[in-house]
């Protein structure tokens, strides 16, 4: 990819700041070339990845190096984006929001600092992946437990940045952050919560600062570079029970989230409970056109014959507990006699006690991998996916209504349906999976224009998304529209006073520094 | 054959890779896949300057590891794809061909291949994809 350099920076300009940059990091971690702008694209871009091209890409391998670099991009006013890993699939992968800008790669930060076996939780940089994290509590042989999203490639703290979603009762990631460090704009080094305070042992244990609290507004955020952060881990129980309940109808969602979610509040279950629709198992088991050939979305009298075929139910609700064998017991009989009260199908039960194996494909139990990615093979060709992921709340009302707004709209578009609730706690988080071919002009151009009335209904109907990718950041940002979106001006005002020049991530979720207003009319999808 | 489920395959795979371990019992007709396979864990990372490469295998293992090993989602696409083309299962793992050269492992990991994103240079330096390509690329 040629480059692209940033608005009111000349080539010569950009060469003199990489070259200064390279002073900090050495050369060979000013990455620089046309392979290298390639290599930081958005890989499952809908449309041409020259829509949100980096300029370069700096690896720093330490806090004293970040801090640098921030400071010669305030002086050469260059824009950064940071980027732990730089696997932020379907929502960007590691490319920038505002074209020009150079990522900020963090990888080579990759120190586990701390592994707390007692306390449970961990102090690590952002280049730790999941992957990294487990085999090193499994080297140590250590008591504790992860919880991984479904692609668990990316790292740790970047995923609890961007608000990732996991399946065990850990799975609020950006919930076990506790006690970040971050470089603010101007170069200058904070510490959050009690880490406010020189070598305090309780930084990463107390959730709340002494004033106000921090943490979470640098998560989805350009108002700093994280550059360290505690993790909360769940301690490994004594057993645990999956009970998987396949539910025949698509409408029978309602009852299930109105069993399910008071059971989830009251804490009786743990986990987040993902109720992932039947194309969620179809996508491992071959290839869409060896299922149905034709362009037009899997029709309804089809999908029926797959289901038997398959012997799937239209959902399946895969669900499990954790802790003491007596204690698992009794709450599977109250799980069991509250599903039984619409289902005559008794659950299959899988039980697992220490020392038992656990295979690779564990994700509630914290197992990393990138298998779930195999779904991009379900359409062939250079296979990619978006998700259109909306908050609504956990009642079987609410629930119900959002799929059928959706699958209304996904529907006239000849899409297939393929959605998943996962249950949080009060709120559902729905996501709606959208599989293109990256070589297919048409089939981008039709869900280009179905994620935008997906976001447009969806919003009429008073929801909004958790997450978006970078093509529609200003769109779902403006959306948040209370008192002439309050939120989004009080964060750019904020964004201002840290950021004059707007170097950190300018765009992200829709936030634009005063020095780069002007470019938020780019680069949208 | 060509029907076969992936999840038939990468766990017909693991099996294959097993032989240090106790033998998985056959798959019975009737019976489903056999259970999937268990977690592989990586080398520990390679110490020393990232920028002058190192052990082709270990480095393989470690950086290509999350996709590349048992079980993984590239090993387990590349899998189905081998079979189909009437290969055995077992040259899903990269590691088991030997068709592979140098020049086209390079330019897969910088380019990306199907469901493959492109690498980075902090994903695997040049020195290190130099010592990978040489592992991997056993055909002249």
């Amino acid at each position: 990819m040629k480059l692209v350099t940033p608005p009111r920076v000349s080539p010569q300009q950009f060469d003199a700041a990489m070259q200064a940059m390279a002073g900090v990091v050495g050369k060979d971690w000013v990455m620089a070339s046309d392979a290298d702008r390639d290599a930081y694209a958005d890989a499952y871009a809908p449309g041409p990845q020259e829509q949100w091209p980096a300029g370069a890409a700096v690896a720093p391998a330490s806090v004293e190096e970040v801090q640098a670099i921030v400071r010669l991009a305030n002086e050469h006013k260059v824009p950064l984006w940071p980027v732990a890993r730089g696997k932020n699939l379907g929502y960007g992968t590691a490319a920038p929001r505002m074209a020009g800008s150079v990522v900020l790669d963090l990888g080579r930060m990759n120190r586990i600092l701390e592994l707390d076996e007692k306390l449970a939780y961990c102090v690590v940089e952002p280049g730790v992946g999941f992957f990294d994290l487990y085999e090193e509590i499994q080297r140590r042989k250590l008591p504790l437990w992860m919880s991984v999203p479904g692609n668990a490639w990316g790292s740790v703290i970047g995923n609890a940045l961007e608000h990732g979603i996991g399946y065990t009762p850990y799975g609020l990631h950006a919930r076990n952050l506790c006690g970040i460090e971050a470089v603010l704009p101007d170069g200058d080094l904070v510490r959050t919560g009690m880490g406010a305070m020189k070598d305090n042992p309780a930084w990463h244990l107390f959730p709340m600062s002494y004033g106000p609290t921090f943490d979470l507004a640098f998560t989805q955020s350009n108002l700093g570079v994280v550059t360290k952060a505690g993790v909360w881990l769940q301690p490994a129980p004594e057993s645990s029970l999956e009970l998987v309940f396949d539910i025949p109808n698509a409408e029978d969602v309602s009852w299930v989230v109105d069993t399910i979610a008071p059971l989830k509040i009251s804490g009786l279950i743990d986990q987040n409970v993902f109720i992932p629709s039947w194309l969620g198992k179809m996508v491992l088991k071959g290839q869409r056109k060896d299922f149905w050939d034709k362009p037009s979305a899997i029709p309804e009298w089809r999908v029926q014959e797959l289901l038997k075929e398959h012997k799937l139910g239209y959902w399946q609700v895969a669900l499990r507990l954790y802790g003491e064998e007596p204690v698992v017991k009794a709450k599977a009989e109250i799980i069991k006699a509250a599903m039984a009260r619409n289902l005559k199908a008794r659950a299959a039960e899988h039980w697992w006690h220490t020392g038992d194996p656990i295979n690779a494909y564990e994700t509630t139990m914290g197992i990393p991998s990138a298998v779930p990615l195999q779904m991009s093979d379900w359409i062939g060709g250079r296979g990619a996916h978006m998700g259109f992921s909306p908050v609504v709340p956990a009642t079987g009302k609410h629930v119900a209504e959002q799929m059928q707004r959706s699958r209304k709209i996904i529907d006239s578009f000849d899409v297939d349906f393929y959605a998943s609730f996962t249950i949080g706690g009060r709120f559902a988080n729905n996501v709606n999976m959208l599989m293109f071919d990256r070589d297919q002009p048409q089939q981008i151009e039709t869900i280009k224009q179905l994620f935008n009335a997906l976001i447009e209904e969806t919003a009429k109907a008073g929801y909004g998304e958790y997450r978006t990718h970078l093509g529609w950041m200003d769109r779902v940002a403006d959306t948040f529209d209370f008192n002439q979106n309050a939120l989004r001006r009080f964060t750019e005002k904020v964004k201002d006073a840290l950021d004059p020049n707007g170097i950190i991530a300018p765009g992200k979720q829709g936030i634009w520094p005063s020095a780069y207003r002007d470019s938020a009319k780019e680069g949208r999808a | 054959m060509k029907h076969l489920s992936v999840v038939a395959a990468m766990a017909l795979l693991a099996a294959c890779s097993q032989q240090d371990q106790a033998p998985a019992a056959p798959a019975q007709a009737g019976k489903g896949p056999p259970p999937p396979p268990p977690y592989q864990m990586r080398p520990e990372a390679p110490t020393g300057n990232r920028l002058a490469g190192g052990d082709g295998k270990t480095l393989f293992e470690y950086h290509c590891g999350y996709c590349h090993l048992t079980g993984g989602m590239g090993t387990n696409l590349l899998t189905k794809q081998r079979m189909m083309a009437g290969e055995t299962p077992e040259k899903g793992l990269l590691a088991n061909r030997a068709d592979l050269t140098a020049d086209y492992v390079k330019q897969v990991v910088r380019m990306g291949k199907n469901a493959m994103p492109p690498q980075t240079r902090v994903d695997l330096t040049d020195a290190e994809l130099d010592a990978v390509a040489i592992y991997l690329g056993r055909a002249k």
